[in-house]
């Protein structure tokens, strides 16, 4: 069974929290056929990552994490949030449905997503991350 | 597919499941009690049926119904039976009327002045109990009329707080009973059997059991029979279905029905052990539409079984739950032991549920072995970390009251000071 985007961003987060407490560049992990680097540089422009990812904000901005606050499907808003973008303020990102009722999920005020986290369609329970988002 | 909430996260019911779902925080009005959270789960994760366990929603007639609204098959009775009977007072009405006999009571109170008038009416002591009530929640003894309101205030908040319904009646307490229950099955074809009775007279003072075991010791036979039929008539009265157990109050030869679970109780393990049949199987195979296959000619009970229940709690600070890590933990096994747990060393025990966290029991040919192999185990069980009831629940054992199979439900709390502190001398 394939793992949980959920399980991917929190490990992003948490290298990214160790990234932004050192001196380290950059810090790369390989595990099971899969890869995780990120970096940044001591100045100028952030890098994105081999995976994608938005490294250098996310080592100088605080990272927060939107949670689901129920059980239910998890649908993207329209248009779809993508990695990277920016949120001049808050917005609503998707929503969770369950019996038929849907709950929006907001990105709780302005930043950049840094990681999407769970994907359209996807069963989530309370409490899974849905978006990392640094803010600053 | 387990649910769970974040203070439960790394249980071992978590562990064994094959998926699991987290559905809420720790507070169980937000995660065990989120009917919400718990529907979808077993929507989007495809599920066929629901198993309350017991406590929580396992009594709640509206997440029955709900659970049907949803085509989830809710694994119990009828809605409208865990309506009637899991409601006390009106359970004691249904039965009354079927020809079995009720402890002097009323019937839901509106008021503490509603309360007042009962009162005098049963006249004192007497027990003010929940409605929706279990496991000894919401439940207050009252010498006198000077100490009513205190406790009507205590028992409808320790209500609402545990069971979501706040509603209490009263119930004219009857001196030095013991407490015997009979489980019952019951299919949708209108089969009914018992699996005989249970003495869970072994109480704290709080009312919450702490030992049971059948047979009932020193059951004159036509008591045992009586009960035994009365639980049968009453489950047939209102057609009742899957797995419950009536508990009545016995003093002498006089025996009054106090109230039924409709569910599945935590001491069933004693029964399973004497019947060598599966309960929650039993369970399971009732709400998928099998009949039961057997009647009660084919049941017979053999030996004896004790049931222990280790608590996080310090019975020498009058039970305060014992929260904390597990640093160390030691099961017994061995012949005619079986241990019912969630713990594992390491594992953590959050605040805010019910403290018990395990199960021993204990099974033997005759009631003198199954006490011996209780006492062995639970020597050799070890939990470090946090207070257990375990050094107490040997001191019972040591009693002559308990070895002799005579005591009631005050003998506990009549004993408790003593046999806390002989344990703590001891051990």
């Amino acid at each position: 069974m394939s793992e949980r985007p959920s399980a991917i961003a929190a490990r992003v987060h948490a290298l990214a929290q160790f990234l932004s407490a050192g001196d380290a560049l950059r810090v790369r992990i390989e595990r099971r056929g899969e890869t995780i680097e990120l970096s940044r540089r001591p100045s100028g422009a952030p890098a994105r990552t081999s995976g994608g990812l938005a490294s250098g904000d996310a080592a100088s901005r605080r990272l927060d994490t939107i949670k689901s606050d129920l059980v239910g499907i998890f649908r993207f808003g329209r248009p779809a949030p993508l990695e990277g973008d920016a949120i001049e303020s808050d917005r609503e990102l998707g929503y969770v449905e369950a019996l038929g009722i849907r709950t929006p999920v907001h990105s709780m005020g302005g930043g950049r997503i840094v990681t999407v986290a769970a994907a359209d369609g996807e069963p989530v329970e309370y409490g899974q991350p849905l978006f990392v988002i640094a803010r600053g | 597919m387990a649910i769970f909430s974040e203070a439960d996260r790394d249980s071992l019911h978590v562990r064994q499941a094959d998926e699991a779902f987290c559905v809420g925080p720790g507070p169980a009005a937000r995660s065990y009690l989120n009917i919400p959270n718990i529907i979808s789960t077993a929507l989007i994760t495809g599920c066929d049926a629901v198993h309350p366990g017991y406590g929580f929603l396992a009594e709640n007639a509206r997440f029955a119904e709900i659970c049907g609204d949803h085509a989830l098959t809710f694994i119990g009775p009828e809605p409208r039976v865990i309506a009637m009977m899991g409601d006390k007072a009106t359970a004691k009405r249904v039965v009354r009327e079927a020809g079995v006999a009720t402890t002097p009571g009323s019937d839901v109170l509106s008021s503490l002045e509603a309360a007042r008038q009962a009162a005098r009416s049963i006249g004192y002591p007497l027990l003010l109990k929940a409605t929706a009530g279990g496991g000894g929640k919401g439940m207050r003894a009252v010498a006198e009329e000077s100490e009513l309101e205190r406790a009507y205030a205590g028992a409808t908040a320790e209500a609402e707080a545990s069971f979501k319904d706040g509603r209490v009646y009263i119930e004219r307490l009857v001196r030095s009973p013991r407490h015997v229950e009979v489980q019952v099955l019951g299919d949708r074809f209108g089969n009914i059997v018992h699996l005989g009775e249970r003495d869970c007279s072994v109480q704290k003072p709080t009312h919450q059991k702490l030992i049971e075991e059948t047979p009932a010791p020193h059951l004159a036979a036509p008591v045992r029979e009586a009960l035994h039929e009365m639980a049968v008539r009453a489950c047939r009265a209102v057609g009742y279905t899957n797995a419950g157990t009536l508990e009545f109050l016995v003093a002498g030869d006089e025996v009054y029905f106090m109230e039924m679970n409709t569910r599945i109780q935590v001491e069933h393990p004693v029964t399973e052990m004497v019947y060598n049949i599966d309960l929650v199987k039993e369970q399971i195979r009732i709400a998928a539409g099998e009949p039961l296959g057997y009647e009660q000619k084919d049941l017979a009970a053999r030996g004896h079984a004790i049931e222990c229940r280790l608590n996080a709690e310090d019975p020498r600070a009058n039970f305060a739950p014992a929260a904390g890590t597990v640093s160390k933990i030691v099961f017994p096994g061995g012949p005619g032991i079986r241990v019912d747990t969630h713990l594992y060393a390491g594992a953590t025990i959050p605040p805010y549920y019910d403290s018990m966290i395990a199960k021993v029991v204990a099974f033997g040919g005759t009631r003198d072995v199954a006490i011996a192999r209780m006492e062995r185990a639970l020597r050799e069980t070890l939990v470090e970390g946090v207070s257990t009831t375990r050094d107490l629940c040997l001191e019972i054992l040591a009693t002559p009251e308990f070895r002799e199979g005579r005591y009631d439900i005050e003998f506990l709390p009549r004993r408790l000071n003593s046999l806390v502190q002989a344990g703590s001398a001891s051990r």
